[in-house]
């Protein structure tokens, strides 16, 4: 946790806000990005921040806090991430969250349609509601159930997810499809898998570089606030325990 | 998932009523909530008097009555943001746990009572109490008689008083203890259920919280002054609720200050009756509650145990069912878990309910109103009492609401430690929402320093939980003072809440809400709706966002209109009903609002609703609207003074644009309809289709003969309205030439329909239609050929024998046969709905008109001139009676022609075929004969007087005829 041994590259936190349908894996990409981890059938989130020893799932109601460090060559960003959840009538509180977020990750389940127009609404109420400069990532996910040929090109997806039964490829929004979207848009764009772990870090990473210099707040000048505050922060149960210690994560 | 968005939006529409009419309640609501009565309870009689209490203390107040209760307080309900009569010296007392009522006659000149409780032995003075009151003597007289008549009529409910106080943990502390003297039995009745801490423990150490002596303080004090239902509130009372209940009683003192015992009271089996009802049944709720259960209060040793999972389900799911509107909301999992440590299932239920209804409404509701206003007071709050820390808030770009939310949406039972969340409900429940501001803002105050110093979420979020996590520790470590150093953090915490704080009261917060409702319904309202309008179908996509916005806020205002007259009904309808017996069974079950679930959907009538806000042939003939000015002349949508319209077009409609079927239209169903229509202007094909598959009811391709003439109807009833007042610059009237049009269109379905299908019945004479009068067709003259010859030759389409059909490329045919049609089909009907304000009526009245004819439509706007108005009614009434009658007269030939076949001799039909003839000429004719007027004669004011005087002969003289051929 103290890891503010080596050469003060200048600090900066980063607000990043996680919005999506239920279920399509967000909260797993955060345990993913920030503990390397995945469970299978992990519960939903929510619960309340306590007092007692929490564990992942529990912070706070309608959303889980967390926070993950992630090295540039040139500076370090701290990602305080608020993982948006509960239920459907939980999406009114989301503006508490993006209001001031300097980046978004909005999520889909490649394997679920819906989930996509879904995200896209989050996109247009991001672009419409959030801070101007906004970061956005489109973020398709649970890409380790596309079949391994079709990862590329995404275009007969639909027609041979039919045929070639679930196993194999349940793929039912193509690569293609959302990328031209996100490219109209002006968003980042990646498929992701928060089971194999696949581009997690690296939509983290595209994220961190993206922040445009200027709207970096300067976390306590890496003196003593800096590091007293963020010590703490780390510690408490906020964070996900003493496995959080940042691994080859974000080594970037 | 799209539709619980749906119904976000619509709860907002029924919720936004309830605060707005919170903002001026009346008297009887200010009553209930203040003396936390039920909801049918209203005050009847009021006066000053002194009370005695059993003690012996002496409070000067003022005495309600209401149909069940009897009701002392110091200080009356000035407004709905009082402080609850609980926080407060006095009672709250059913009357049926009222024994007996003696007027006492000590001083002449007193006017004074001595009740006897339930509680009290009624040999003993000493356990009555008295009440003297000052007034007239008449009004102490009116008082006495109501609360005579009162008390007779709650007799009934003593049963129901017996079976709540044997469930009440007071009666069991004190009243074994008497009995067992009585009858010289030693306790051998279990205690009443007081929560799952009887069977797992209760939180923290019961020798730390002092829980025992507690409990002897208690047990003395409702000794003296009444339990339960007849307890008396004196200060001490207040002082033993501010140090924390004992574990035993705490669920029923809870019960006690939140009012939800009096819904106990009067509902004994809803929470078992409903239990009963739904078992099994599933729903959206039932399966969120089922992933929760595992998860709400996980530490504590009842819920890893299939007992407490069991009591929560059961809870939970009741509450979901009894209320539809809240059904679950994630935090209410936490909240009741902790309610069942304390309290039995049922006590659990119906104070989750109060909580729900009175103490935090809109919390949990799908919008979560009340979540978002109160953090918005909140941070109001802590901008007037803290302005240093919220500068620094705003600088650091922390959003106090991410921190402060979970705090208030669990009562903070997630935030403290279990031991000390509970003292924090103990006075929430007895003083009211207002705590929990205060104890927000204490805790911000206590932590102002560091909190200074945080600068992200993650540092502000990280020491307000390390300060949760020590709540148990000395306040002042480092003390010289051993007292100092023995107060807890916790105890600093209420110290500064309630002391500090003091000037946050009710009336504080309810000041706060008022101010910040508006702002922050508009913007759930406006997420809801973008959230809707994105979410629509593909469809969608061929309206702009104008109109789909001015669709959104017509289709929920329909519903709400709707909404608001069905409620309106059933009040008056209870009003009616009222009987007095009944009335104490208090409102769970039977509001409307918590049992029907919120409409999100339109049936028929409020369809018709709607269209007469986009549509003008959606607003009825008659009656006339209500002269104050001229409602014809403004543009705008009126929230419907107009009466809708109905018409089997509207029905068939709205069959259409139902496409799942379901006899009721989604925002979704009515877009993709409007779509199918505003969408595809200028789209001259589809149109025409559209119609065709309008009356192609049995969708063979093909419409008959009653199709036909329904087609025409509705031609004219949705341009009844639609055509321009005729411009001076027109040669001709556009009503008239549309009557016209519908005319020919009629005659020429009749002519072109399709000969072979109806050849089977008659192979060998093709009928000849070419025989049919030529009638004129407009814009050219007319050329009635007369001639009589006949009818069963001429006029073989109205021979019912003849099957006759048109299919879609003769409907096609005959449309694009008349310019008028024509252009009508092209544009004109997408343009009779009345959407984006940029389509200016106006404007396309002022746009190049092509051959002085304009298109139908537009103007959606009636012209303005009640004169006009009159003669396109008049144009339009006899056009649609054309059509009416033509349809009639081909019953009557059916019958007619019927009977001939059974009495051969008779000579009856000719008569009845050549008025048919008369009468398809005779209309085109006058609609020329008309228009022919008007370009003759200057002066418009004659022309008007003149046609309609034709229009009213004529309808004389046809039905002089009718009449006549009636009786013959
Ligand atoms: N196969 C697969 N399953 C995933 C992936 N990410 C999440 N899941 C599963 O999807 C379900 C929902 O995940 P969760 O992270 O709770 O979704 P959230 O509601 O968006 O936070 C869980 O059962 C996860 O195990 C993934 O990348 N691949
Ligand atoms: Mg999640």
């Amino acid at each position: 946790m103290a890891d503010n041994a080596g050469a003060p590259k200048p600090s900066s936190s980063v607000k990043l806000v996680l919005l999506g349908e239920a279920a399509v894996g967000k909260s797993s990409l955060v345990l993913r990005f920030v503990n390397d981890d995945f469970q299978e059938n992990k519960e939903p989130t929510i619960g309340a921040w306590s007092h007692r020893p929490s564990n992942f799932t529990l912070t706070l109601i309608s959303a889980a806090f967390l926070t993950q460090k992630c090295n540039l060559p040139t500076r370090t960003i701290k990602f305080e991430i608020w993982d948006t959840a509960g239920q459907e009538r939980f999406a009114s509180l989301a503006p508490m969250y993006y209001r001031n977020a300097q980046s978004a990750l909005v999520v889909y389940d490649i394997t679920k349609p819906s989930s996509l127009t879904k995200a896209k609404h989050w996109v247009a109420e991001l672009q419409r509601q959030a801070s101007p400069g906004i970061v956005i990532a489109l973020v398709g996910n649970k890409l380790d159930l596309a079949g391994p040929a079709n990862e590329e090109s995404g275009v007969t997806d639909t027609e041979e997810e039919e045929t070639q039964g679930d196993e194999e490829n349940r793929r039912a929004i193509s690569t293609q499809e959302a990328k031209a979207y996100a490219e109209e848009e002006g968003l980042l764009f990646y498929e992701t898998s928060a089971k194999t772990g696949e581009n997690v870090q690296t939509v983290f990473e595209a994220i961190a570089n993206a922040i445009p210099e200027s709207t970096l707040k300067p976390r306590g000048a890496g003196g003593l606030g800096g590091a007293g505050r963020g010590g703490a922060g780390e510690q408490a149960p906020v964070n996900v325990g003493d496995a959080s210690r940042p691994k080859e994560g974000c080594a970037c | 998932m799209f539709s619980s968005l749906i119904q976000k939006a619509a709860t907002y529409l029924t919720e936004a009523p309830a605060p707005s009419s919170a903002n001026r309640p009346n008297k009887a609501a200010i009553f209930r909530s203040y003396f936390r009565l039920p909801d049918n309870q209203t005050p009847l009689q009021e006066i000053t008097c002194e009370l005695t209490a059993p003690t012996g203390d002496h409070y000067v107040g003022k005495l309600y009555l209401s149909e069940a209760f009897l009701c002392f307080t110091l200080y009356p309900p000035s407004s709905s943001s009082a402080a609850p009569a609980t926080a407060g010296v006095g009672f709250t007392l059913p009357l049926c746990a009222v024994r007996r009522v003696e007027r006492l006659h000590s001083r002449s000149y007193m006017f004074a009572l001595a009740i006897t409780t339930w509680h009290g032995a009624a040999s003993t003075k000493e356990e009555r109490l008295t009440l003297q009151f000052t007034g007239m003597r008449s009004s102490c007289e009116s008082f006495c008689d109501r609360l005579k008549r009162a008390l007779r009529i709650q007799m009934s409910e003593v049963k129901n008083m017996k079976l709540l106080t044997e469930t009440c943990y007071s009666e069991y502390l004190l009243g074994t203890t008497s009995e067992s003297k009585a009858d010289g039995k030693k306790r051998e009745k279990d205690p009443p259920d007081a929560g799952l801490g009887m069977l797992f423990r209760y939180p923290g150490d019961s020798r730390k919280l002092r829980d025992r002596s507690k409990m002897r303080l208690w047990a003395e004090y409702l000794r003296e002054n009444g339990r339960n239902v007849t307890l008396i509130r004196q200060p001490t009372f207040h002082k033993l609720v501010r140090v924390g209940l004992p574990n035993r009683l705490r669920g029923e003192i809870w019960e006690l200050t939140s009012g939800s015992m009096y819904l106990r009271m009067f509902n004994p089996r809803l929470y078992q009756d409903t239990i009963k009802e739904f078992e099994g049944r599933h729903s959206l709720s039932i399966d969120e509650i089922e992933k929760d259960l595992n998860r709400s209060l996980p530490e504590y040793r009842g819920y890893q145990h299939e007992e407490g999972i069991a009591r929560l389900r059961r809870v939970l799911g009741a509450y979901s069912w009894v209320n539809e509107d809240v059904g679950y909301c994630q935090a209410m999992n936490i909240v009741t878990a902790a309610l069942l440590i304390y309290m039995s299932e049922e006590q659990a239920f119906f104070l989750l309910s109060t909580l729900c209804d009175r103490l935090i409404p809109g919390y949990y509701s799908t919008t979560m109103y009340g979540t978002l206003l109160d953090q918005r007071v909140f941070e109001s709050l802590v901008e007037k009492t803290m302005p240093i820390l919220w500068e620094h808030l705003n600088k650091a770009d922390v959003q106090l609401s991410v921190v402060s939310l979970p705090w208030f949406l669990s009562l903070y039972i997630n935030s403290m430690p279990l031991v000390f969340a509970f003292r924090v409900l103990d006075v929430f429940f007895l003083e009211g929402p207002k705590v929990l501001f205060q104890i927000g803002l204490a805790i911000l105050r206590i932590n102002g320093e560091e909190l200074l110093d945080a600068t992200d979420d993650g540092a502000f979020i990280s020491i307000l939980k390390s300060y949760f996590s020590r709540l148990d520790e000395s306040a002042h470590p480092r003390s010289e003072n051993e007292k100092l150093r023995a107060v807890t953090r916790f105890q600093e915490l209420m110290v500064v809440a309630f002391k500090e704080f003091s000037q946050i009261t009710a009336s504080t917060v309810s000041e706060e809400r008022i101010k910040h409702k508006e702002a922050v319904m508009s913007s759930i309202s406006s997420f809801a709706k973008r959230t809707q309008l994105r979410n629509l179908g593909p469809e969608a996509k061929r309206l702009d966002a104008a109109d789909l916005s001015i669709i959104y806020d017509r289709f929920h205002a329909a519903l709400y209109e709707r909404q608001l007259r069905d409620a309106a009904e059933q009040e008056k309808r209870k009003k009616q009903v009222k009987s007095s017996s009944a009335s104490t069974k208090s409102n769970i079950s039977s509001n409307p609002l918590s049992t029907s679930s919120n409409p999100t959907t339109m049936d028929y009538n409020t369809f018709r609703d709607f269209l007469s806000t986009i549509a003008a042939w959606g607003v009825a003939d008659t009656p006339p609207p209500p002269p104050q000015t001229n409602p014809y002349t403004s543009t705008a949508y009126q929230p419907p003074p107009q009466e809708p319209a109905d018409h089997d077009f509207i029905h068939r409609l709205f069959r259409r644009f139902d496409s799942d079927l379901s006899n009721a239209l989604s925002l979704p169903n009515v877009v993709s309809g409007l779509a199918g229509i505003v969408g595809h202007r200028k789209d001259l094909m589809h149109t025409i289709t559209y119609w065709f598959e309008l009356y192609d009811d049995d969708g063979d391709g093909r419409i008959d003969r009653e199709g036909i003439l329904r087609i025409s109807e509705a031609l004219l009833f949705v341009t009844r309205r639609s055509l321009p007042p005729p411009s001076p610059t027109a040669e001709i009237d556009p009503s008239s030439i549309f009557l016209a049009a519908v005319s020919g269109f009629i005659r020429r379905c009749f002519e072109y329909a399709d000969e072979h299908v109806y050849s089977p019945t008659d192979p060998l004479s093709p009928p000849p239609l070419i025989d049919l009068p030529d009638l004129p067709s407009p814009p050219s003259a007319m050329s009635p050929s007369g001639e009589k010859k006949n009818l069963r030759d001429s006029n073989p389409v109205l021979d019912p024998k003849r099957p006759l059909f048109v299919t879609l490329p003769t409907f096609r045919m005959v449309v694009l046969a008349d310019e008028t049609l024509e252009r009508f089909f092209e544009s004109g009907w997408a343009d009779t709905f009345i959407l984006s304000k940029n389509r200016n009526p106006n404007n396309v009245l002022s746009a190049p008109m092509d051959s002085g004819l304009h298109a139908f439509p537009f103007s959606g706007q009636v012209p303005s001139l009640k004169g006009i108005r009159g003669v396109l009614d008049g144009i339009v009434d006899e056009a649609t009676r054309v059509a009416a009658e033509v349809r009639r007269r081909m019953e009557e030939n059916q019958a007619a022609e019927i009977q001939e076949e059974e009495e051969e001799g008779e000579k009856e039909g000719v008569g009845a075929e050549e008025g048919d003839r008369e009468l398809l000429k005779g209309a085109e004719a006058e609609t020329v004969e008309m228009g022919r007027v008007r370009s003759e004669e200057g002066e418009e004011g004659e022309r008007r007087r003149r046609s309609l005087k034709v229009v009213e002969e004529r309808g004389e003289v046809e039905w002089g005829v009718e009449e006549g051929e009636g009786k013959s």
